[in-house]
């Protein structure tokens, strides 16, 4: 495994291969935030397509995911047709950031490497990057949009942010440890003594 | 799926339609901040009725807006709202600026004049949102969003990857429904009235792994393809749907370019320096 710099695995690298992956990661997380979320609350969905941004931050980096899930909101915006409502997506975005982190912390999906440990660090990313995202940035930009009381978006983002963790945690972890299981086969190399 | 995208991706016939993609863009950001920038019914509300008069005239497919609508309505305006007068019934005095009672039950629940219009400013405020997008999803096609986008100036690998995102959505679409037909028929039970939510969870794990895997398994092909026809490699591109302007899109730019004048006036006068003392404008005049 090559060392590669902090800044480098937080920033990815821009070619077109991560290019791509943030375009099809965009597109899938659009289709599953249409199709595949299931309302629970004033504008908080049980959603799959969190977990896109999660497989496009272990596989390229930080701030790929960061853009899959800025670019995926719009993309969803644009599908769906219910308005752009920027203080989710922005909120959404830095969610992104936070749980596609993966490579900072040394796992790396596609070389195979997943361990329970990161599976810890993982979970608590999730909730400090829902804490962050829906605790502070969304809320706040609801309430400069629409003038709303701060304790009532609290509340709404309360409830998106735990059902995110919910399936970022119970899907996520067993999804990554598959993933990264598959990788592993793919690259059927063995440590010499 | 396709059929229940709300987007078009083959341009229509109305003279919005025949826009110029950079026009159409242009037209949406001005008219975006416009809503976010004002909490005055009074501004909103031409607004409001020029985007509404825009859909119409496009003749659009009403059923799926229509249930938007509802879902809105339900969402925002009913339960939004409902928090709102049963947890904070004084954000009438905060943000409209008075309190006359209508009906008082105890201390903390009562019902204000001012209570109810700030609720409805609000929701109204949501709708105009939602009818500018919805008249800019109408009238855009996904490739001329990305022309747009480029040509208002932002950098062309990010429309590229815009207008990827939105080839890809087909693909995805034909992938997710030959898994969900391979799942059937192996007898899981995929109807959402059948399982509870713990095993819907559970199904969605069968249905994703194999769609992700398929959908960037891809990923190196398409990377690969668009590197040997020399992707990234200029300074900048052309586009397909890139059209000349025509008159009609001047006449519309002349129009945006005055409510973008009419916008930076009052961020500035009316916003920044000269702040009304509640964000709520009211019919009883408190500002």
């Amino acid at each position: 495994m090559k060392e590669q710099s902090l800044g480098r695995l937080f920033l990815g690298k821009w070619n077109t291969m991560t290019l791509v992956a943030v375009a099809v990661g965009a597109a899938l997380f659009g289709t599953l935030m249409v199709f595949g979320s299931i309302p629970i609350f004033a504008n908080t969905y049980l959603t799959s397509a969190m977990i896109i941004p999660v497989i496009v931050g272990g596989l390229f980096g930080a701030v790929p995911a960061f853009a899959t899930m800025l670019i995926g909101n719009f993309v969803a915006d644009l599908i769906g047709g219910w308005g752009f409502w920027f203080d989710w997506s922005v909120g959404n975005g830095v969610l992104g950031l936070f749980i596609g982190a993966l490579p900072l912390y040394g796992a790396r999906i596609d070389e195979g490497i997943f361990t329970v440990k990161h599976a810890i660090i993982y979970a608590v990313c999730c909730v400090v990057g829902n804490a962050v995202a829906f605790g502070l940035v969304t809320p706040v930009m609801t309430a400069i949009f629409y003038a709303a009381d701060l304790e009532i978006t609290f509340l709404q983002a309360f409830a998106g942010g735990i059902a995110n963790t919910a399936v970022l945690v119970i899907i996520g972890i067993p999804l990554l440890f598959l993933f990264a299981n598959r990788y592993k086969k793919r690259s059927n190399l063995k440590e010499e003594e | 799926m396709n059929n229940r995208l709300l987007i078009n991706y083959t341009p229509g016939t109305t003279p919005i339609h025949r826009l110029n993609g950079a026009t159409k863009v242009m037209g949406f950001i001005v008219v975006t901040v416009y809503i976010i920038m004002t909490f005055d019914a009074r501004i909103m509300l031409p607004m409001f009725l020029l985007c509404t008069a825009g859909v119409i005239s496009m003749r659009p497919n009403w059923k799926p807006i229509l249930l938007i609508m509802g879902f809105m309505f339900i969402m925002a305006g009913v339960i939004g709202s409902m928090m709102i007068i049963l947890i904070r019934p004084s954000s009438g005095l905060t943000h409209v600026g008075g309190e006359t009672v209508i009906v008082r039950w105890t201390d903390h629940f009562f019902i204000s004049r001012e209570l109810l219009w700030y609720v409805g400013a609000m929701y109204f405020k949501r709708l105009c949102s939602l009818s500018t997008a919805i008249l800019f999803i109408l009238a855009i096609t996904p490739s001329e969003l990305a022309a747009g986008f480029n040509k208002i100036g932002m950098p062309y690998k990010i429309c590229t990857v815009l207008s990827l995102a939105f080839r890809t959505i087909p693909d995805i679409a034909r992938d997710y429904i030959d898994i969900k037909n391979s799942l059937m028929m192996r007898g899981v039970e995929l109807d959402s009235r059948k399982v509870g939510l713990v095993a819907r969870l559970k199904q969605t794990v069968f249905i994703l792994s194999p769609l992700i895997m398929t959908s960037f398994g891809r990923i190196g092909t398409i990377a690969n393809a668009m590197d040997l026809r020399g992707f990234s490699k200029l300074k900048r591109r052309s586009w397909y749907s890139e059209r000349e302007p025509t008159r009609a899109d001047w006449i519309a730019r002349g129009i945006i370019v005055l409510v973008a004048i009419f916008v930076i006036y009052y961020i500035v006068f009316v916003r920044v320096l000269n702040p009304p003392p509640f964000s709520y404008w009211s019919p009883w005049g408190y500002w």
